[in-house]
């Protein structure tokens, strides 16, 4: 198979001062970050990344599971990023599995990215090969 | 495609997070119980006091025997609805329901203004363990073990095993005692709820965005186990430096659907990826140390 050329998509929000507000109670009291082992302050809540590309490692592991994702940047050149999901085990009750991203595959990432502009997002949602998905994607 | 993120930020908020449980209803607690509650930690000036009134209630609590032990076995969590909250009755708009001294409020204040600035730093993020009385709070698997003797809480975040000592022994002697995660919990049987004293415990904090604790912190707790899918605990924590008065909770565990018995409980270890690696920064947030997979992600 070979793949559209991987690509990475920044989507930046443009919410209201309520739209905000409403989001940062709901995330302040109910949010992936909330369940993450460490503070999780470190992600931009406020702004999603979409990486489309090819997987090359899926780390099942506690406390946090880590989608090693190969995308093209603006440039063109291969770039890593690291994707930090949740606990396997509470991943595992929602229908992830310890294969549900195989080396290889061509997925697209949703999550939270780094404040700083680092290589790496908070897990909102993904397409899978098949189609299917996990998390939130629409 | 541009996709605006308040949408993908309140639904993320249940998305990946949203899991089966075992489809129970949650026990409820009536106003009256619940201020019942309260009134008899007001009339304790001390959690050991209070634990000493309920032993006595019990006359002086029950063996357990071999062959009928009470079954709590299975696979247990905190309800999702309950995260980040030391008392799942808190309104999420308003502040802790503990009633505060001044110093442990003006903590509690800093902590919430830097939060919201985008600072905060989790001491679980080292695999420090959550500790008591925090280990009420964390959402992930949890089992129990009964023995006659012991009674083992066990807490799949940061391989947390509590021990609750149903011998008859009495706490280590004050010049005995020293700060520890998960402290010294002794207890009793009063027909089939569990009731616990702790001491001799390490500061910390409830949960994320809820207040600190002293090493001067004491819990009494009554478990229950109140149907087939569902345990209750009573808590009463007792600080005087921290807490103006007695602060009582209850909390709920819920059993798993686990019929396939897929769920297990693995060990827990912060470093099997290094990604995992976290540090706090200088202006009290958290960071990554490094993502270190392959030479692509080096800069």
């Amino acid at each position: 198979m070979n793949p559209s050329k991987p690509s990475l998509r920044l989507a930046v929000s443009s919410l209201t001062a309520a739209a905000t507000a409403a989001a940062a109670i709901v995330l302040a009291s109910v949010s992936g970050p909330a369940l993450a082992h460490h503070a999780a302050s470190m992600f931009d809540r406020e702004r999603t990344v979409e990486l489309t590309g090819t997987v090359r490692e899926f780390q099942w592991t506690n406390p946090h599971i880590w989608i090693q994702i190969q995308v093209a940047n603006e440039n063109g050149d291969m770039e890593e990023w690291s994707v930090e999901g949740g606990v396997p085990n509470r991943l595992f009750r929602a229908g992830w599995r310890p294969n549900s991203f195989e080396p290889g595959d061509e997925v697209t990432i949703r999550g939270f990215p780094m404040r700083d502009g680092g290589r790496a997002a908070l897990f909102i949602g993904a397409r899978l090969p098949d189609g299917s998905t996990l998390g939130l994607y629409e | 495609m541009i996709r605006k993120s308040i949408g993908a930020a309140t639904l993320c908020a249940v998305a990946y997070l949203t899991v089966p449980g075992a489809g129970a209803q949650l026990p409820t607690l009536s106003e009256e119980e619940r201020q019942a509650n309260i009134e008899l930690g007001l009339a304790h000036d001390t959690a050991f006091a209070l634990y000493e009134t309920l032993q006595e209630r019990a006359g002086g609590g029950d063996r357990l025997e071999w062959d009928a032990l009470p079954d709590w076995s299975g696979v247990w969590s905190r309800p999702f609805e309950h995260i980040a909250l030391f008392d799942p009755l808190q309104n999420r708009a308003e502040p802790p329901t503990a009633q505060l001294t001044p110093d442990y409020q003006a903590m509690l204040d800093r902590k919430i203004e830097m939060v919201s600035q985008g600072f905060e730093y989790d001491p679980l993020g080292r695999c420090d363990p959550p500790g008591m009385p925090r280990w009420f709070t964390e959402p992930f698997l949890r089992e129990h073990v009964i023995t006659p003797d012991q009674t083992w809480l066990l807490n799949e975040v940061a391989n947390e095993v509590r021990r609750v000592y149903t011998d008859g022994r009495s706490h280590l002697p004050e010049v005995d005692r020293f700060p520890t995660w998960d402290g010294d919990s002794i207890g009793f049987w009063d027909g089939g709820r569990l009731v616990i004293h702790t001491n001799q415990l390490s500061p910390g904090q409830y949960t994320r965005g809820q207040p600190d604790y002293s090493d001067q912190v004491e819990i009494v707790e009554i478990w229950e186990k109140v149907d087939e899918d569902s345990i209750v605990v009573d808590v009463w924590a007792y600080d005087p430096p921290a807490l103006a008065a007695p602060w009582y909770v209850r909390q709920h565990y819920e059993k798993l659907a686990n019929d396939d018995g897929s769920l297990r409980i693995h060990f827990w270890h912060c470093f099997e990826n290094q990604n995992n690696d976290v540090f706090e920064t200088d202006e009290g947030g958290t960071d990554f140390v490094d993502f270190d997979f392959t030479d692509l992600d080096d800069d």
